[in-house]
């Protein structure tokens, strides 16, 4: 129990910093455009969470069809979609100049960290549940 | 089991991957969709900043993207979704159930939805060809053709990977239930 509370203070220490990261990238330059990224990254959380119970059920309902339907597949597709966009616009905003590249590069860190920071954690809370099975 | 009253023969890859590389397929189609349109979003947010050519600041940017450009996109755009609407199962030819028609109906769409994105392509290859290369723009505004061929490249890459990875776990599941 010791482990797993040390898990998420560190974890949520890790948020933090994406947090502050993020901030930081849109407040020293005076512009506001990376906070979109943070918005790609929520997003990207919604993604993934929404697929893992329609997993969990197709595995309880029949065990000869496994995990691979449509509606499981098509939430694979659109996380993937959303976390490459995540990565992606920083980049694409730096390469017209609306950001400053220094500010890419600390949004795409922080978004990664806070993208990081809530795989992490879903996966440890999805680990405990089995141990409780 | 070859019939030869049959002219045109889909020869799907018999592949039997595990269950992890259908996941890995999926996630991969999805990255290199959402790789394809935001190559072409960064020429065209380049396009609307765009400066004027190194060397000389007074010129103004000779050429933009315009609506053109986005025409290949919205086609291969169109095939990708009329191709993965297609019940896969009805395209490989098992006349067992439903009306036989159903099968000869999935395949006009299929090619529909290839044609489309083959379009694209071509299309994207002559934007480039006609609109920026024979003008002989400078490299910094050729991109953007670049950029749109590298869009309907990478989402046909997508819709093979996709199709490849969904056909595959169906193969497995097959052998699983015998």
């Amino acid at each position: 129990m010791a482990a797993g509370l040390r898990t998420v203070i560190l974890l949520s220490f890790v948020l933090a910093v994406g947090f502050l990261l993020i901030i930081l990238s849109c407040a020293l330059w005076h512009n506001w455009l990376p906070l979109l990224v943070a918005l790609f990254f929520f997003e990207a959380l919604t993604f993934v969470l929404a697929p893992l119970p329609n997993a969990l059920f197709a595995h309880c309902g029949s065990d000869e069809y496994g995990e691979s339907s449509g509606p499981v597949d098509l939430g694979r597709f659109f996380t993937s979609i959303v976390v490459v966009s995540g990565f992606a616009l920083p980049i694409i905003l730096a390469h017209s100049e609306v950001i400053d590249p220094k500010a890419c590069a600390m949004s795409i860190i922080g978004g990664g960290l806070v993208y990081g920071t809530i795989l992490a954690y879903s996966a440890a809370f999805s680990q405990e549940d089995s141990e409780y099975e | 089991n070859y019939d030869p009253r049959r002219v045109c023969l889909n020869p799907f890859p018999e592949i039997s991957l595990g269950k992890h590389r259908r996941t890995v397929g999926v996630y991969l189609a999805g990255a290199l969709f959402a790789l394809a349109n935001w190559t072409f979003l960064d020429a065209a947010i380049l396009s609307a900043h765009a400066r004027s050519p190194w060397g000389q600041p007074d010129t103004p940017p000779p050429v933009h993207v315009t609506f053109v450009d986005w025409i290949p996109g919205i086609c291969s755009l169109l095939g990708y979704l009329v191709i993965n609407m297609i019940d896969k199962d009805r395209v490989r030819g098992d006349e067992g159930f439903g009306d036989s028609r159903a099968v000869w109906r999935a395949r006009l769409f299929l090619f529909i939805g290839f044609a489309l994105m083959a379009g694209g392509l071509a299309g994207s290859v002559t934007v480039l060809i006609l609109k920026y290369i024979l003008n002989g723009y400078p490299e910094q505004f050729t991109y953007y053709g670049y950029a749109n061929v590298s869009q309907s490249v990478a989402l046909m890459l997508s819709a093979i990977v996709l199709w490849i990875a969904q056909s595959a776990s169906s193969e497995y599941e097959y052998n699983l239930t015998l």
